[in-house]
């Protein structure tokens, strides 16, 4: 079968197909398209060489849904609520998370207050019904809303994750009398306690529901229009994909969908290499990504501010957990008012870009002082495509750095390299040692554009003694979404004591979910059934996910239950309190459906003449060494590397330093021993 | 200093400081500006660490919603080397006090590995007694060099400090609860039963305050373990040296900001309604701040004397708070942050009380003082100072009781925000908590509701409690609560009703809040004030909150603002006619020229315009 993965960038957008029975990988690249994101999809199609019509599955993330929020481009939205409640969509909690910022902003609502309508009803933290909903004043509501003009509406209840009737009826209502409105009730899209975030989520999905839809059903037709005819899945933000219609119901799911492919691919990569515990690290041209997978599983979030933690939209939908810091190739070198040297966060970006680019970018970034030491080539940049201007690099590096810090223009450049390294090591020690997890136990995976250039001293940061540059580093998001699995994720708030929990409604409420993730499923063959409990000690907020077996559940094992929670909290805390009660609040299920595995071929072997050097400054600062310079592409399997050495390949190149010793696995990727780690 | 150290530092792996880039340092150590940049980033990450872990394992809303706690590292001088970011801002830098007194209590050699003090007494630490400190001096090679900290507020320490803490009319601090004196309650590791067991017995929710010890004392373990790779990786005179440079530059970045500020003495004034004791007889603040070159000096003489009601402290947090604001709100704290920082306050000052002053409300006028030093500062970085913000520690909701059904004691606990001020390109955010509260979330009413037997009836934004002003201040709010079960409220009143949060060149100020209640039999709300108010079931209380005041005269704000606010009905058009003098048609458009022409009568009638509030006299 040929499948193709299409992943949209901020710049790119990625391309990579395979068919399996040719053994064949095909990957093409085309500037992203803002105005026109199908346009694009279609270019980089043509430029592939694919036919459409030959296309069995076409797998696609995208960035509509995220840019959507945060373009503020979505719809006149509207949202119905408790009586008494209108306003707890703009406190929120309240909370100023720069506690020092006299100057702060809050979120900016989506809704406007005059299109937020309190309607009478009350349901209790029980389920019991306190007042019956006024369905008359839902009505009055419903045509004030028409007349409007919204053109989506937000339907979110106190309490309508335990009982969602009210919710149901008054959604029955407002789609009669605005037929053409998009409609999310809250209980549907999060059935979690804790009102303002399930609130959030539920105007950010009905905010972004139309526009997101749209895109989808053009994508659909114009794919239809070249001959495509098979099956169209969309990435959504917890590393699985789902289908077109789900994503049209549910569009906050994809708000991620781009960043995910790479650390799916880290995964299953990985696992093909018998790697189960993997660090995935993305660098590109602005941030660098950190996630942590572990026994072949991502990491998931429960969810996360889209905007940030102090002024950000929280999307409580289940994600896979991703760090993300300011320090890509672009990012920007300078010196702050006391004349410390900082790496980033600002970035040059695509435009300008680095002063190497001749894009007419003046300030220093992390590529100029790549370029600087030698490590890319400027007559090799992007296969040669794109001539660096090395000289200005220099320029830029020693004007804004080298003279003021009394250095020269390599001291500075390697200063700069080992900032933006350290920064990066704390990105990547937040996703493991702060979870309680030991990196030296992990392998990493570089990918992006800036990733292999500095993941080997990244892992000698702390002490990760493998790394794995991948095939396709630079397309590797659109890889990962070739052997993504169907996933969907459901979430219900149970609160109960776990000893005294009634086991028996508590699989009564897993069978509800198992009956909707099956309406939705497409690969519902040999379909996966993850189930977590979300526990806590008694008087403690934050819980832990504990996973739990279905004979557990239909067993009552609360003991057994209880045992798992309390290692698993001493794993993450160092200590745990096994006489304390342990309480219950929510059970979680993902459903996984298996997509037909994909083969790939054994790497061929070539037979390729041994590299060329140029000097390099890999080491010392000071003195450049005569680095020898391999192409990834003549590299036959069973080769090996010792470092130091430059493996260069289109869009990206992999430093080796003394002591690494790389070699290249019969599937292909870069398998390196990290030297002097300890 | 060892030789071994150094060559550490260079960590000698060959990626990274391979250059002689090196500038001299103290210690005698040359630090590279890499290896500089790595512990400056290293340090906070540690401190921000322990309460991540910290709230995660906590067992008490005040620590994992209300983040009423500090973590921190301090050496034995008592200088702060790092504190967590984000949590409550009035324990910022408050810790040294506490490690000045330790040292002379114990001595340098009467600490060793394994020890855990705890701490509260109010004659060092100065706040109430639930903010208990636990920490554990960290060794490096044998060698005592600093200490790991954890501050954070105890559902309860005895006496009558069950919750947010004992009310003003606690008269000493035996009453409050439990004074710890820098206890050991581990000697080299070892429990002291005895110690454990009198705490045990005499507070109210011993698993819950016992739990967060453990939580405390595990965050230290943690931020050991961390210092412990850092000094392998750099050794040790290579870190005490880039500690040195960054207290250094930290000053330098401080000074930076103040030197821009016109010389000269600023000043202002504010007031509590009462000491909550003394009806009737206001509680003067006076902030007087000196600007000379880099240096500031803030001196709080002019604020009140000590009371016989507990909303003293022994603190520099309303001085300090104020000048991280102005000089560096984003950037971690640490012992430079304050280097250039004079604080006056004589003993027997209210913020310098002297034991056994009763404290139990201590943080109450924080808040204030810290506007205060805002505001008087108005006219020298006007582009960087809001008008007055509600200036107090939230609208505290708690009432408590047994539930009849489940038979367990409960508590309903939560901090609504108040309307911050307007500022110079914006209106004032609204329902937020203060100026010396970060990250603290309100309580979900959906976790509310499930945890106890009460039944929110809104939470709502109050129409027109924002100060008018070229740019509004943020509206309070009203939380309306009903109680299903009988129980006890606390109305702690808020107290600047007669000094509302101030308006700032020429805005008007914001509306007060206050505690109202409704019996089940009546059909008025009315005001209310007191600790542990007896309610049956099915009375509703309103805690509300006030707004900010606003930042420029109400008559230049534009127009299209006003319809907007009209619109959202966060403003009445009543006091879009009384108050900004804007006129409108009952379909929200504008009569520009009927709106001109009322904005000329009001001004011309008004000799200065509009009302000036009463406490913005700093401005």
């Amino acid at each position: 079968m040929i499948a193709v993965a299409i992943d949209i960038g901020g710049t790119f957008t990625d391309l990579v197909g395979f068919d399996d029975k040719a053994g064949r990988f095909v990957d093409a690249k085309s500037l992203t398209t803002p105005h026109n994101l199908v346009q694009g999809i279609i270019d980089c199609l043509r430029q592939s060489g694919i036919e459409a019509s030959t296309v069995d599955e076409l797998i696609h993330g995208s960035t509509i849904a995220i840019n959507t929020l945060i373009e503020r481009t979505g719809a006149k939205t509207a949202l119905v609520v408790t009586a008494g409640t209108r306003d707890v969509y703009i406190i929120g909690r309240g909370n100023r998370p720069e506690a020092y910022n006299l100057l702060f902003h809050r979120h900016r609502p989506l809704v406007p207050r005059h299109l937020t309508r309190e309607v009478a009803e009350r349901v209790l933290a029980s389920g019991e019904i306190e007042a019956p909903l006024d369905r008359a004043g839902v009505e009055q509501v419903a045509r004030a809303l028409a007349e409007e003009g919204v053109e989506a509406v937000a339907i979110c209840f106190l309490h309508s994750y335990v009982n969602p009737t009210h919710e149901r009826a008054a959604g029955d209502i407002i789609r009669a009398a605005l037929p053409n409105a998009y409609l999310s009730l809250s209980h549907e899209i999060l059935r979690e306690y804790r009102e303002f975030e399930r609130t959030s989520t539920t105007v950010v999905n009905a905010y972004i529901g139309r526009k997101v839809g749209g895109y989808v059903r053009v994508l659909k037709s114009e794919l239809a229009g070249i001959g495509f005819a098979g099956d169209l899945s969309i990435m959504r933000s917890n590393g699985g994909v789902m289908t077109p219609e789900v994503a049209q119901e549910r569009p906050v799911a994809m708000m991620e969908s781009g960043p995910v492919g790479g650390i799916i691919a880290s995964a299953k990569v990985g696992e093909k290499l018998g790697y189960r515990n993997v660090i995935s690290f993305d660098m590109g041209g602005t941030t660098a990504k950190a996630s942590l997978i572990r026994d072949a599983e991502p990491t998931m979030a429960p969810g996360y501010h889209v905007g940030g933690y102090a002024s950000g939209h929280p999307v409580m939908v289940p994600m896979i957990d991703v760090v993300e810091i300011g320090a890509g190739g672009g990012s920007i070198a300078w010196r702050d008012d006391i004349g410390a040297l900082k790496v980033g966060p600002q970035s040059a970006g695509a435009d300008p870009g680095p002063i190497c680019y001749r894009g007419g970018g003046t300030e220093p970034t992390i590529t100029d002082a790549n370029v600087v030491l030698g490590r890319l080539d400027p007559n090799n940049f992007l296969g040669g495509t794109m001539q660096l201007d090395a000289d200005g690099a220099r320029r830029g590096i020693e004007e804004a750095i080298a003279k003021p810090l009394k250095m020269t223009a390599t001291q500075a450049a390697q200063a700069i390299i080992d900032i933006a390294v350290n920064k990066m090591s704390l990105c990547v020690r937040e996703v493991s040692v702060e979870k309680g997890y030991d990196p030296r136990d992990f392998v990493i995976f570089a990918s992006g554009g800036a990733g292999p250039l500095h993941v080997l001293a990244i892992a000698r940061e702390l002490h990760i003694p493998t790394v794995v540059v991948p095939l396709f580093p630079s397309h590797f998001s659109a890889l990962g979404m070739l052997l993504a699995d169907e996933r969907h994720d459901f979430i219900r708030t149970f609160y109960s004591d776990l000893a005294s929990a009634d086991f028996g409604k508590l699989i009564e409420v897993h069978e509800e979910m198992v009956a909707r993730a099956q309406a939705g499923l497409r690969h519902s063959k040999d379909a996966i059934q993850q189930v977590h409990l979300d526990l806590r000690y008694t008087g403690q907020e934050f819980t832990l996910a504990v996973p739990v077996t279905m004979a557990q559940l239909k067993n009552g094992d609360h003991r057994a239950i209880r045992t798992a929670f309390d290692r698993l909290y001493e794993q993450r805390y160092a200590h745990h309190s096994p006489d304390e009660p342990v309480e219950m609040l929510n059970i979680r299920l993902a459903v996984i459906g298996k997509r037909p595995k994909l083969t790939f071929p054994k790497k061929r072997s070539y037979r390729h003449p041994s590299a060329h050097s140029r000097p390099v400054y890999l080491g010392n600062a000071d003195k450049p060494l005569s680095c020898p310079i391999y192409a990834r592409e003549a590299l036959a399997a069973g080769r090996r590397i010792a470092g130091p050495a430059l493996i260069v390949e289109h869009g990206t190149t992999t430093v080796l330093y003394a002591g690494d010793r790389c070699r290249v696995a019969p599937s292909g990727e870069l398998i390196i021993a990290v030297g002097e780690s300890r | 200093m060892s030789k071994a150290a150094i060559k550490n530092s260079k960590s000698a792996k060959g990626v990274r400081g391979e250059a002689s880039r090196q500038s001299s340092g103290r210690h005698g150590v040359r630090l590279d500006p890499v290896t500089l940049e790595v512990i400056r980033n290293a340090l906070p990450a540690i401190a921000n660490e322990m309460a991540a872990d910290l709230q995660r394992t906590s067992y008490n809303m005040m620590i994992y919603e209300v983040r009423d706690f500090c973590t921190a590292l301090v050496d034995p001088k008592g200088q702060l080397i790092s504190q967590n970011v984000g949590g409550v801002s009035h324990f910022v830098a408050d810790l040294g006090v506490v490690i000045i007194d330790g040292m002379k209590r114990y001595g340098e050699n009467g600490f060793a590995p394994g020890d855990v003090i705890i701490t509260n007494h109010q004659a060092v630490a100065g706040q109430h007694l639930n903010n208990v400190v636990i920490y554990m001096p960290y060794f490096y090679r044998g060698r005592l060099l600093m200490f790991a900290m954890v501050r954070a507020h105890w559902i309860d320490i005895g006496g009558t400090s069950t919750g947010f803490g004992a009310g003003p009319q606690v008269a000493d601090p035996w009453l409050e609860g439990l004074q710890l004196d820098q206890l050991k309650i581990y000697r080299k590791g070892e429990l002291d039963e005895t110690l454990y067991r009198v705490l045990k017995d005499n507070i109210r929710f011993p698993e819950s305050s016992l739990g967060d010890m453990k939580s405390q004392m595990a965050a230290c373990r943690l931020a050991a373990r961390r210092m412990d790779e850092l000094f392998e990786k750099y050794g040790q005179d290579t870190i005490l040296a880039a500690i040195d440079r960054i207290f250094d530059e930290t000053e330098r970045k401080c000074r930076n900001v103040v030197a821009q500020l016109p010389d000269g003495v600023y000043e202002a004034s504010a007031s509590i309604d009462d000491d909550g004791v003394r009806k009737g007889e206001p509680v003067p603040i006076h902030v007087k701040i000196t600007i000379q070159g880099s240096s500031m000096t803030i001196d709080l003489s002019g604020c009140s004397a000590e009371r016989k009601a507990a909303i003293n402290s022994r603190t520099l947090a309303g001085a300090r708070v104020a000048y991280k604001a102005l000089t560096g709100p984003l950037e971690p704290v640490n012992e430079g942050s304050f280097r250039a920082l004079k604080v006056i306050i004589p003993e027997g000052n209210i913020m310098m009380a002297r034991f056994p002053a009763p404290m139990a409300g201590w943080s109450a006028i924080v808040p204030t003082v810290v506007d205060c030093i805002v505001a008087a500062l108005a006219k020298a970085m006007p582009e960087r100072v809001p008008a007055g913000h509600h200036g107090l520690l939230g609208g505290a909701v708690v009432f408590f009781g047994l539930h009849p059904k489940t038979g367990r004691r409960f508590v309903v606990q939560s901090l609504e925000g108040g309307g911050w001020g307007g500022r110079p390109t914006e209106d004032g955010e609204s329902g937020t908590v203060s100026v010396c509260q970060g990250d603290v979330r309100n309580g979900s009413i959906e976790g509310i509701e499930l945890k106890c037997p009460v039944l929110v009836e809104s939470r709502a934004l109050r129409q027109d409690s924002c100060g008018a002003g070229k740019y509004r201040g943020g509206l309070g709010i009203d939380m309306r609560v009903r109680n299903l079960v009988e129980g006890h409220w606390n109305f702690e009143q808020t107290r600047r009703a007669l000094c509302p949060p101030w308006g700032l060149w020429g805005g008007m100020p914001g509306e007060p809040g206050g505690y109202l209640l409704r019996l089940p039999q009546e059909n008025e709300f009315r005001p209310l004030g007191g600790a542990r108010l007896p309610v049956p079931v099915g009375a509703s209380a309103i805690v509300r909150t006030g707004g900010g005041g606003g930042w420029g005269d109400p008559w230049e704000r534009d127009p299209a603002l006003v319809i907007n606010d009209v619109r959202e009905e966060f403003v009445s058009r009543k006091a879009a006619r009384e108050l900004y003098g804007v006129v409108l048609s009952d379909d929200l458009t504008l009569d520009a020229a009927a709106t001109e022409a009322l904005r000329r009568q009001m001004r011309a009638k008004s000799v200065r315009a509009p009302p000036q509030a009463r406490s913005s006299r700093g401005a």
